[in-house]
C-alpha cells in the first residue's frame, strides 16, 4: 500500500534513471476517452491543492518525528544532500516543457511519498492524521500523473517520460528514514510553491 | 427355464455393473452417462440431451439404447421427445427450457419392465444478465481527508442464477480494483475516491448465461461530493437586539473545494424555519451575521453547504445550534380589559382590570412589572392613581363614573408604550352589528359588521358555557379596521357564549352576543320526559331541558314518539324552547309508551321509555255519575229514615208488641168525683160506626180548657209528680200530637185486627189539663187500655150529640191500620200549631179528654191517618218540636165557651192523675 506504481516509470526506479518520452497518436493515448478538455483545470486544480497542504504535511511531519527534528528541521531537513528532480522552468517556457518537467516532478514525488508514507506508517503508525494527509497526498501526485500523461499524450502526443527517482529508504535506519522523508518534504515544500506559479498562467482556463 | 435363468443373470450383472467399484476410477461404474453434464439453460430455449450407454452393459446385460426412458423429475418424458440415434445412445429433446426440472434422467426398462437408473443430471434454468441501468455515484466524505464513493444502479431482471455485479472504475492509464457489492445488487461503495481526475465508471453483471456491461459513468469525483456539513458552530449576540453572529469550520479546504451556504432559522419553540436568502451565503465563508431578528429571543440554527458551482450535493444540516439575542424596550403595551361587578351597588363598581402578558417577540425582555394608573375622567380635581402590579390583573373599588386606565409593561431596558383603556359610565354606544360564527377546521371564526361609527378595537369576549359552573371569560383585543378573528383553542361539542364589544374613543358600545359550537354532535343522552297529568284523552307532559353540557350542538327541536302496546307509533315534534306538550286524541283507559328525542343538527338521541294509561272517565264523569247516585241514595236513606220514623210505633209494636194486661185494668178504680169535663165530640157523627177498625180519637176543644178551672186540675199533679215525663214527654199519648198521639193509640192495638177485635180491646186515653184538687193543673195524659167494654155508652152518645155541631170543626186525630187515600189535612195541623202557640202563651187551663171509639171511627180513621203522615213527613221537624200540641185550629174553628162545650164522660177514674203509661 502506499505507492501504487505509475508502472512504466516505477520499475525504473531502484536506481535514478532517466525516463524517455514517446511520441504517440492521440488516438492511441491510453484512457483517451476520459482525456478531456477539464484536464487542464483538474491538473491547476490538483498542483493548487498539494500547494495549499505541502506545508501543513511537513509540519506536521515535524511534529509526528519527535526531537531533534522539531527543533532542529533546518539542519537535519536540508534537501541540499538528497536528490530531487530539477524544476528549471518558468512561466515563460514552453508548456510541453513545463508538463514534462512537471511530470517528472510528481513522477519523483508520487514515489518518495509512497516511501515516506510507508515508512511512517512503520515509525509513527498512530499518528493518523500525518498519515491520512500523506495518503492524501500521494493519491492526489497520482491523480497528478495521471492528468499529466493524458495531457501529454493528447497535447504533445507523449506517451513517456525519462523519469529519476530518489533512493530507496529500505533497510535504511528509523532515523535516516525520518531525515530522508523530512528531506523530501522540505523540498517538496519548496518546489510545489513554484511548481503553482508556474503552471498557473499555462494552466488557467482561456 | 433357460430363459428365466438368464433374465435373473442379466438382472444381477446389471446390478453389480451399476455397483461394483470400478478398478480405474475408484468410483462406482455406470452403464452409461448423459451429456451435456449439469447445464445452465436459458429459460425458453431448446435442449437436447443424449444418453450414452457403456459397451460393457451391451455385452453382459443385452441392453440397448432402444430400451431407454427419460424421466424429469419421475415424471416420464414423452417418447416423441425420445430419439434413437444408434443402438448405445438415445436423445431427448425439450423445445422450450421452461417445462425442464431437475433432475433429468436416463432410465432403462429392462425385460420384466424393471426400470433402472443408468445416469441422471441436474438441469439450472435461467436467464443472462440483463444490462445495469441508471447508473449513478455520489462522494461522501467521511472526515477532511477521506471520501468514499458509492454508486447505485438498477440490476435488471431476475436471472434465477446466480449473478454477480462487479462495479468497476478507471483512470486514463489505470484500472482500479472491482469493487463486489455486499449482500446487494445494485450498490456498491469504493473507500477512495480521487479527485480533479475524470474516473470511468461502470458495472459488469455476469453469470453463467452471459455477462452484460452498463453505459460507463464518467464523472469527476469532485463534482458528485456530499461534503459534510459545517462543524463547531458558534453564535453571538451582537450589538444590536436584532442580530446574531454565526462562526463555523468547514471540512473541505478551500483549495480542495469552495463552498456555497444555506443558513436557516427559526425560533425556539417554533417549528418553522426562515432562510437566509441563498444569494447572501453563495461564497465561501465560516462566518455570517443574521439580522433582523427579534429582541430577547431564542433562536435556533443550521447551516449545510455545497460546491460553490452548485455541481454536487448539498451536504446534511448541521448540528442545531441556540443562539439568544439581547433584550429591547417592550414593542407594545399589553392588551388590558376589564369586569365590571355592580352586585353590592350600582354606584359602586368592583372593577376587574385584566390583561394579557405580552408575547415574548412584544415583551422584547423580561417584564418586570406593569404600570398601572387610573384617572377618574369625571372629576379633574380628583388625583391620579398609579399602581405597580407584578400580576396581570387588578381589582379596584370605583363609584360610577367614567375612568381612564394606562398601563405599560416595563423590562430591564424600559417601558412599553402605553396601553388606553376608557370605562365609561355606561356602554351607550353602537354595538357591532350582525355577529356571526363559522367553524372553520379546529378554528371558530367570529365576525362582525362594523357600526357606522369609527371603532377604535373590538374586544371579543368568549367562555366556554357549563351547567355547573360559572363561564370564564377569555378575551381578545383586536383594531378596528378587523371584522372577524379565529378563536383558538376552541373544544367542539361544547358551547361558547361569544360578546363582542366595540371601543369607541369616546367610549363603549354595548356587547353583542351569540352563541356558538365548532362542531356538533349528537346529544350526549336524550330527555326524560313524564307526565305531567294524564287524562281520559289527553296527556300532559313534562321534560326538562338537557344540561349544555349533554346538548352537543344546537338543539333544533324536539320529537315525541309514543304508541300504544299494539299501536303505530305517532310522531310529535315540538320547538325545544318547550318543555311541556299536551298529547290529544289519546285512547281512554289505555296504556301508552312515550319516549323523546333531543335532536341537533348532527344527530339525535333518545331518552329512556315512559309508559301511563289514559284514564277511564274524563273529568266531571265520576262527579256527573257518584253525585247524583250519592244524593239519591242519601234521598233514599233519608225518606226510609222518615218512613222508619214516622212508623216507628208500629216497627216497635212488630218487635214489642204490647199485651194488655186485664188484671191492671183501671176502669174500676175510675172515680165519678172527678169531673168528667170532657169535651168530647161525638163520635158517632163524625166517624159512622164501623168506620173504624182501631182508632184512637184525641178530641181536643181549645175552649175547653177555660172550662177547666185551677181546682179542677190539681187531681193531676200528682200524676206530674209521679210520672218524670213532662208534656213532652207526653208524646206516648195518642193524643197529645197531631202526630204521635194516633200512632200511640194505634200501637195499643194490633194491626189488622179486625173491627170487632178492636172493639175487645179499645184503649182509652185521657188527657186531664186541670189541676188536681189544689195543685196547678197540668197537663197529664191518662191512658187506659182495659179491655172491657165501656160502660156508658149513653153518656158517649150524649157527648157525641152534644158534639154534633161542632163536629165538623173539629180537628181529629188518629191512627188506623190499612190505607186509603183522602186529601191531605196536614196544612190545617200547621195551622194548629201556631194556634197552640197562643193558647198556650194565654192560658191552657182545662184539659182534653180524648175518647176513643174503635167502631165508630173506623171509616174516616184510614183516611186520617194518611193525611197525618204526609204531615208529618213534610212537618217533621217542626211537629216534633212542638210535641204535646193539640189542635190549636180549635181555638179558632170552635168558639164554644167551656160552657158550652159538650161534656165528655170521664170512662175511668185516675188515681191522682189517672193513667200511667206504661
Amino acid at each position: 500500500t502506499g505507492v501504487v506504481p505509475f508502472v512504466a516509470l516505477l520499475l525504473l526506479q531502484r536506481r535514478p534513471v532517466a525516463g524517455r518520452a514517446l511520441l504517440v497518436s492521440g488516438s492511441g493515448c491510453p484512457g483517451h476517452g476520459l482525456c478531456r478538455s477539464n484536464v487542464q483545470e483538474q491538473t491547476r486544480r490538483q498542483v493548487a491543492v498539494l500547494n495549499a497542504t505541502a506545508q501543513e504535511l511537513f509540519s506536521l511531519y515535524l511534529k509526528c518525528q519527535g526531537e531533534p527534528f522539531s527543533s532542529e528541521s533546518d539542519k537535519l531537513c536540508n534537501p541540499a544532500g538528497i536528490f530531487f528532480p530539477a524544476f528549471r522552468v518558468n512561466r515563460t517556457s514552453e508548456r510541453k516543457e513545463v508538463m514534462v518537467a512537471m511530470y517528472k516532478l510528481f513522477a519523483f514525488l508520487n514515489a518518495s511519498l509512497g516511501n515516506i508514507t510507508r515508512d511512517q506508517e512503520e515509525l509513527n503508525p498512530m499518528a493518523k492524521e500525518l498519515l491520512e494527509r500523506l495518503h492524501n497526498t500521494t493519491k492526489t501526485t497520482r491523480g497528478l500523473i495521471s492528468n499529466l500523461t493524458c495531457l501529454l499524450c493528447k497535447n504533445y502526443n507523449i506517451f513517456q517520460v525519462d523519469v529519476r527517482y530518489g533512493d530507496s529508504s529500505k533497510g535504511k535506519s528509523a532515523f535516516k528514514k525520518k531525515q530522508q522523508g523530512c528531506q523530501v518534504l522540505r523540498k517538496y515544500v519548496q518546489v510545489i510553491g513554484q511548481a503553482a506559479r508556474v503552471l498557473l498562467p499555462h494552466l488557467s482556463p482561456s | 427355464m433357460f430363459s428365466r435363468w438368464n433374465w435373473v443373470a442379466c438382472g444381477f450383472y446389471l446390478v453389480l455393473s451399476i455397483c461394483s467399484p470400478d478398478a480405474s476410477s475408484g468410483f462406482v461404474q455406470s452403464c452409461g452417462h448423459i451429456i451435456p453434464e449439469s447445464p445452465v439453460l436459458a429459460l425458453g430455449s431448446n435442449f437436447t440431451a443424449l444418453c450414452i450407454l457403456n459397451e460393457s452393459c451391451l455385452d453382459f446385460g443385452n441392453i440397448y439404447a432402444s430400451q431407454i426412458i427419460w424421466k424429469i423429475k419421475n415424471r416420464l418424458v414423452p417418447k416423441e421427445q425420445y430419439r434413437e440415434i444408434n443402438r448405445t445412445v438415445s436423445s431427448v429433446t425439450f423445445n422450450d427450457t421452461s417445462s425442464l426440472a431437475t433432475p433429468l434422467t436416463c432410465n432403462i426398462l429392462a425385460d420384466g419392465q424393471i426400470e433402472q437408473n443408468i445416469y441422471g443430471i441436474t438441469v439450472t434454468v435461467g436467464l443472462a444478465p440483463e444490462k445495469p441501468k441508471n447508473l449513478s455515484c455520489i462522494v461522501h466524505q467521511k472526515s477532511k481527508f477521506t471520501y468514499s464513493m458509492t454508486c447505485t444502479w438498477y440490476p435488471g431482471r431476475h436471472t434465477f442464477l446466480d449473478t454477480q455485479f462487479r462495479l468497476r472504475y478507471r483512470w486514463p492509464e489505470q484500472i482500479f480494483p472491482d469493487c463486489i457489492p455486499k449482500d446487494v445488487n445494485n450498490s456498491c461503495t469504493i473507500d477512495d475516491s480521487q479527485f480533479f481526475v475524470n474516473t470511468e465508471i461502470w458495472v459488469e453483471a455476469t453469470n453463467a448465461l452471459g455477462k452484460a456491461v452498463s453505459d460507463p459513468l464518467v464523472v469527476d469525483p469532485i463534482d458528485i461530493v456530499k461534503p459534510l456539513p459545517p462543524q463547531n458552530i458558534s453564535i453571538t449576540s451582537g450589538l444590536l437586539p436584532t442580530v446574531l453572529q454565526l462562526v463555523w469550520e468547514n471540512w473541505i479546504s478551500d483549495a480542495v473545494m469552495t463552498l456555497k451556504f444555506n443558513i436557516r432559522y427559526r425560533i425556539a419553540g417554533d417549528t418553522n424555519w426562515m432562510e437566509v436568502p441563498p444569494e447572501d451565503t453563495a461564497s465561501p465563508r465560516t462566518s455570517f451575521s443574521i439580522q433582523g431578528l427579534r429582541p430577547y429571543t431564542e433562536y435556533v440554527f443550521s447551516i449545510r453547504c455545497m460546491k460553490e458551482d452548485g455541481v454536487g450535493y448539498w451536504s446534511d444540516w448541521s448540528e442545531e445550534k441556540t443562539g439568544i439575542t439581547i433584550e429591547d424596550q417592550p414593542s407594545k403595551g399589553p392588551p388590558i380589559w376589564r369586569i365590571i361587578d355592580t352586585s353590592q351597588s350600582p354606584a359602586c363598581w368592583t372593577v376587574h382590570l385584566m390583561w394579557k402578558a405580552l408575547k415574548p417577540y412584544e415583551a422584547n425582555g423580561v417584564i418586570l412589572q406593569y404600570e398601572l394608573t387610573v384617572r377618574d375622567k369625571s372629576s379633574l380635581s380628583s388625583p391620579v392613581k398609579k399602581y405597580n402590579v407584578t400580576s396581570t390583573n387588578h381589582t379596584l373599588q370605583l363609584r360610577e363614573g367614567t375612568y381612564e386606565v394606562t398601563l405599560m409593561a416595563r423590562n430591564s431596558v424600559g417601558p412599553s408604550p402605553p396601553s388606553v383603556l376608557l370605562i365609561p359610565a355606561s356602554n351607550s354606544k353602537a354595538p357591532v352589528k350582525n355577529l356571526r360564527t363559522l367553524p372553520k377546521h379546529d378554528k371558530l371564526w367570529v365576525g362582525w359588521t362594523a357600526p357606522n361609527n369609527y371603532v377604535l378595537k373590538y374586544v371579543i369576549e368568549w367562555c366556554l358555557m357549563s351547567s355547573s359552573s360559572d363561564c370564564i371569560i377569555e378575551w381578545q383585543i383586536v383594531l378596528g379596521d378587523v371584522q372577524g378573528i379565529d378563536l383558538k383553542g376552541i373544544k367542539p361539542f361544547k358551547c361558547y357564549l361569544i360578546t363582542v364589544y366595540p371601543l369607541y374613543a369616546d367610549g363603549q358600545g354595548s356587547g353583542q352576543s351569540v352563541k356558538a359550537y365548532l362542531k356538533q354532535d349528537r346529544p350526549s343522552k336524550g330527555p326524560t320526559v313524564q307526565t305531567k297529568k294524564v287524562g281520559k284523552a289527553e296527556a300532559v307532559l313534562t321534560w326538562n331541558h338537557l344540561t349544555v353540557e349533554e346538548q352537543n350542538g344546537f338543539i333544533r327541536n324536539y320529537t315525541i314518539l309514543y304508541k300504544t302496546i299494539d299501536g303505530n307509533e305517532t310522531v310529535v315534534t315540538v320547538d325545544p324552547s318547550k318543555t311541556e306538550y299536551t298529547l290529544s286524541s289519546l285512547t281512554s283507559d289505555t296504556l301508552y309508551t312515550v319516549r323523546m328525542m333531543a335532536s341537533t343538527d348532527n344527530g339525535s338521541r333518545t331518552g329512556p321509555d315512559f309508559t301511563f294509561t289514559t284514564q277511564k272517565f274524563g273529568k266531571g264523569e265520576i262527579e256527573a255519575i257518584v253525585v247524583p247516585v250519592c244524593l239519591a241514595f242519601l234521598l233514599i236513606v233519608l225518606l226510609g229514615v222518615l218512613f222508619c220514623f214516622n212508623k216507628r210505633d208500629l216497627i216497635k209494636k212488630h218487635i214489642w208488641p204490647i199485651v194488655p194486661d186485664p188484671s191492671k185494668s183501671n176502669i174500676a178504680q175510675w172515680s165519678p168525683q172527678v169531673p168528667a169535663k170532657h169535651n168530647i165530640s161525638s163520635k158517632d157523627q163524625m166517624y159512622p160506626e164501623g168506620s173504624f177498625t182501631d182508632v184512637s180519637v184525641v178530641e181536643i176543644e181549645a175552649d175547653d180548657k177555660k172550662s177547666f178551672s185551677e181546682q179542677d186540675l190539681k187531681p193531676f199533679d200528682l200524676l206530674k209528680k209521679e210520672k218524670s215525663t213532662s208534656e213532652g214527654h207526653s208524646s206516648g199519648i195518642g193524643g197529645s200530637s197531631c202526630m204521635s198521639s194516633p200512632r200511640q193509640s194505634v200501637s195499643d192495638s194490633d194491626e189488622g185486627e179486625t173491627t170487632q177485635n178492636t172493639s175487645s180491646t179499645v184503649q182509652y186515653s185521657t188527657v186531664v189539663l186541670n189541676g188536681y184538687r189544689d195543685q196547678t193543673p197540668v197537663q197529664v195524659f191518662s191512658r187506659s187500655e182495659s179491655t172491657q167494654p165501656l160502660l156508658d155508652s149513653e153518656e158517649r152518645s150524649e157527648d157525641h150529640a152534644g158534639g154534633a155541631d161542632s163536629t165538623p170543626q173539629r180537628q181529629q186525630y188518629f191512627r188506623q191500620n190499612g190505607g186509603q187515600d183522602e186529601t191531605s189535612t196536614d196544612r190545617p195541623c200547621f195551622e194548629r200549631t201556631k194556634q197552640i202557640t197562643h193558647a198556650n202563651e194565654g192560658d191552657l187551663v182545662g184539659f182534653v179528654q180524648l175518647q176513643i171509639s174503635g167502631q165508630s171511627s173506623q171509616p174516616l180513621g184510614l183516611g186520617m191517618e194518611k193525611n197525618i203522615e204526609e204531615a208529618a213527613v213534610s212537618n217533621v221537624l217542626q211537629t216534633c218540636t212542638e210535641g204535646q200540641t193539640v189542635r190549636p185550629e180549635t181555638v179558632e174553628e170552635n168558639p164554644l165557651s167551656v160552657d158550652e162545650m159538650p161534656k165528655s164522660y170521664l170512662p175511668q177514674t185516675v188515681r191522682q192523675g189517672g193513667y200511667m203509661p206504661q
